[in-house]
């Protein structure tokens, strides 16, 4: 209806490394203007939420 | 009053019609550093916010923006007029609040950014100029000891004098009996030295009689080399870069606490994802997020199998194969504050599970005779053999056990269960050991058909711990998981229902739970680590929520309570009456066929006269 969200875990060192292997998970997946929802990171990795949204409010919604 | 490096001119503005708390938090922590701090008020332009600096003559500049909706292009003005004016030679400016992430800082050229959930701390680093430690922020985690201050005393007299006659005649047949599982026991106790494996020293004498008291498939691996089909040993390489790797989340690992103001209940989970080098993975991402101990799962054939088998084994299914090698990489790869517990309840490597576990340094272990002779496959009378001799490794090793009553799963009503459990505990209190018990906290089989908690979560659980702490002084530790059949394959519904269930065991003040993941219901596949952190982030929150104050139980609590108490001592008069703990398990008095409860067959017919173990 609006956006995909992805839930998972990403193995990362650090929080800038843990960001970008997000934005190249969504970009591989099609996503290039997707947004970290939620981002935490410690220890072995980091606990993320992404978002990539298919339709705004008032855009021209495919499900109309 | 604690000034790090200069006291700063700090100007805190909101750029939104509305104040940020957050803002008002960084100034109280700001003030209390000895800083000079001005908030201005909500909903002040840009070119307004950029003045009062400069008549302040801040050297350091706070915004927040809560709204979502236009921050970038909000806040790239304010940047631009900034810059114009000049206030970037005078102040570093750092952004902050709901809206706000650390990529949108960078982009903007701002200082720096503090997204949601910025500890105060970090944003005072900032403004001193520091790097943030959050190493140094974190209260520094400790090992607690769960049976710490608990006397075992049986409060109710009358069901200590029960369960006294039934210890002591249990004693008196389990001491003068043997089984494989002993003999591999103490033998392993005897020859197998810890110290000496790990310094890849020769064990020759154990290993010149171990294989003869294995079963079929622990005996072919010694002699032959053969490992079980679903097994695989993992690789030299593999094990070298999972050492490197644990060595590396070490140095960046910052253990939450879960708990709020309560100092209990400590948050256990259990691992057991099949290969003990994704079991490392996960423990660590347990640890990092929270939890205050582990529990190590073992394949089910793993109870029907006579005999440990060792190397690094991989497994295909749930459960993480026992070996020493497994057990000794989780052991290195943990947290020195993290419990560890490895359990050895209901199969036919009870014993030698608990005299393993302890020589390679597990915190605790799981031992109950009722529920793995009633819902655990195993016979009666082997595992009560087995059962006593674990308990009496569990004392010599240091190592507090917990009762679970899983029987209650097969449908075993709660009285029934808490007899065999508090039997077992009695067992562990006699022969010196520390027990703990471990009632079920969910939704089990017994109140779907009966009704207990038609309305409710609440009123039966608080009953079922109740009663344990009007019999008997003891530590409590609902399991396993809590919520148990709560749980939906929905990670949002499963958390909420884990964390609920959280909540209530904090108010009832028990010292320990077992959580699941949200993965829970989910059961095409291995749990992965994001369900993992879903559900302690949820419990962390659960603690937060309720502080220190608590839920109440409604009175039919009290009722259950009171039907609890009378079901168990009339249970503990039923065990006597037929002769004894062990009679009672093959005769149903502590769980029969039309429960649910089947004694169990494997190792049946293997009991024997002569001891040698202990």
């Amino acid at each position: 209806m609006d956006a995909l969200d992805v839930e998972t875990f990403l193995v990362c060192a650090d929080e800038e490394e843990g960001r970008r292997l997000a934005r190249e998970l969504m970009a591989e997946l099609g996503f290039p203007e997707a947004d970290i929802v939620f981002f935490e990171f410690n220890g072995p990795g980091a606990r993320v939420r992404l978002r990539a949204y298919r339709h705004r409010p008032g855009d021209r919604y495919a499900w109309l | 009053m604690r000034i790090m490096g200069d006291r700063k001119k700090v100007l805190l503005a909101p750029l939104d019609p509305v104040h940020d708390v957050g803002l008002k938090m960084i100034r109280r922590a700001l003030d209390e550093a000895g800083h000079d701090t001005v908030l201005l008020p909500p909903d002040l332009g840009a070119g307004e916010i950029i003045q009062a600096a400069f008549r302040q003559g801040a050297d350091t500049v706070l915004i927040s923006r809560t709204l979502g909706y236009g921050v970038a292009e909000i806040l790239a003005r304010f940047a631009d007029l900034a810059d114009a004016a000049g206030l970037r030679e005078q102040a570093r400016i750092g952004i902050g609040g709901m809206a706000v992430t650390r990529e949108l800082a960078a982009e903007l050229g701002f200082d720096g950014g503090f997204g949601p959930g910025t500890p105060v701390e970090e944003a005072v680093a900032f403004v001193e100029g520091r790097e943030y430690q959050p190493q140094a922020a974190r209260a520094s985690k400790q090992k607690p000891d769960l049976t710490a201050g608990y006397s075992y005393r049986f409060r109710n007299v009358r069901l200590g004098g029960l369960l006294d006659q039934v210890v002591d005649g249990f004693v008196e047949w389990a001491a003068g009996k043997t089984t494989p599982g002993v003999e591999r026991a103490a033998w392993r106790d005897r020859w197998w030295q810890a110290e000496a494996w790990l310094a890849g020293q020769n064990q020759d004498e154990f290993y010149r009689r171990y294989p003869d008291l294995c079963g079929d498939l622990p005996r072919d691996y010694y002699r032959q080399g053969k490992l079980h089909p679903k097994t695989r040993v993992m690789t030299e390489r593999e094990r070298r870069r999972l050492e490197d790797r644990v060595a590396l989340v070490r140095e960046r690992l910052v253990p939450r606490q879960l708990q709020h103001t309560r100092r209990k209940p400590w948050v256990f989970t259990q691992y057991g994802t099949g290969c003990p080098f994704m079991d490392v993975a996960h423990i660590k991402t347990l640890e990092a997020w929270g939890a205050d101990g582990v529990i190590h799962f073992d394949p089910s054939w793993g109870a029907r199998t006579e005999g440990l088998v060792e190397g690094f084994l991989s497994h295909q299914e749930d459960g993480s194969v026992i070996t020493p090698e497994n057990l000794h990489r989780v052991k290195e790869a943990l947290e020195t504050a993290t419990l560890w517990q490895v359990r050895a309840h209901r199969g036919l490597n009870t014993a030698e599970t608990v005299v393993l576990a302890g020589k390679l340094g597990a915190d605790l272990t799981k031992i109950n005779i009722a529920y793995g002779a009633l819902g655990g496959g195993t016979d009666p009378a082997r595992l009560a053999v087995d059962g006593y001799h674990a308990v009496r490794w569990a004392a010599q090793y240091r190592m507090p056990f917990d009762v679970v009553t899983n029987e209650e799963l097969c449908g075993v009503p709660a009285y029934k269960a808490f007899a065999g459990m508090l039997i077992t505990a009695a067992v562990g209190v006699r022969l010196g050991a520390r027990p703990i018990l471990q009632p079920l906290f969910c939704y089990s089989p017994e109140v779907m058909v009966n009704g207990q908690m038609e309305d409710d979560y609440v009123d039966y659980n608080a009953a079922k711990v109740r009663v344990l702490r009007e019999i008997v002084d003891a530590p409590v530790w609902p399991g396993a998981p809590i919520g148990f059949l709560t749980h939906s394959e929905d990670r949002v519904q499963s958390s909420l229902t884990t964390a609920l269930h959280a909540m209530l065991a904090a108010s009832l003040d028990v010292d320990a739970i077992t959580i699941a993941s949200s993965d829970e219901a989910y059961s095409r596949g291995p749990i992965t680590a994001a369900a993992r952190i879903d559900t302690l982030r949820a419990t962390r929150e659960a603690f937060r929520f309720l502080g220190a104050t608590a839920v109440s139980p409604g009175p039919r609590a009290d009722f259950w309570q009171e039907r609890l108490l009378a079901g168990i001592e009339q249970v503990l008069k039923d065990v006597l009456v037929v002769g004894g703990f062990v009679p009672a398990m093959y005769q149903g008095v502590l769980g029969n066929r039309e429960d649910g409860a089947y004694p169990g067959r494997a190792g049946a017919n293997t009991v024997a006269e002569r001891a040698t173990a202990c």
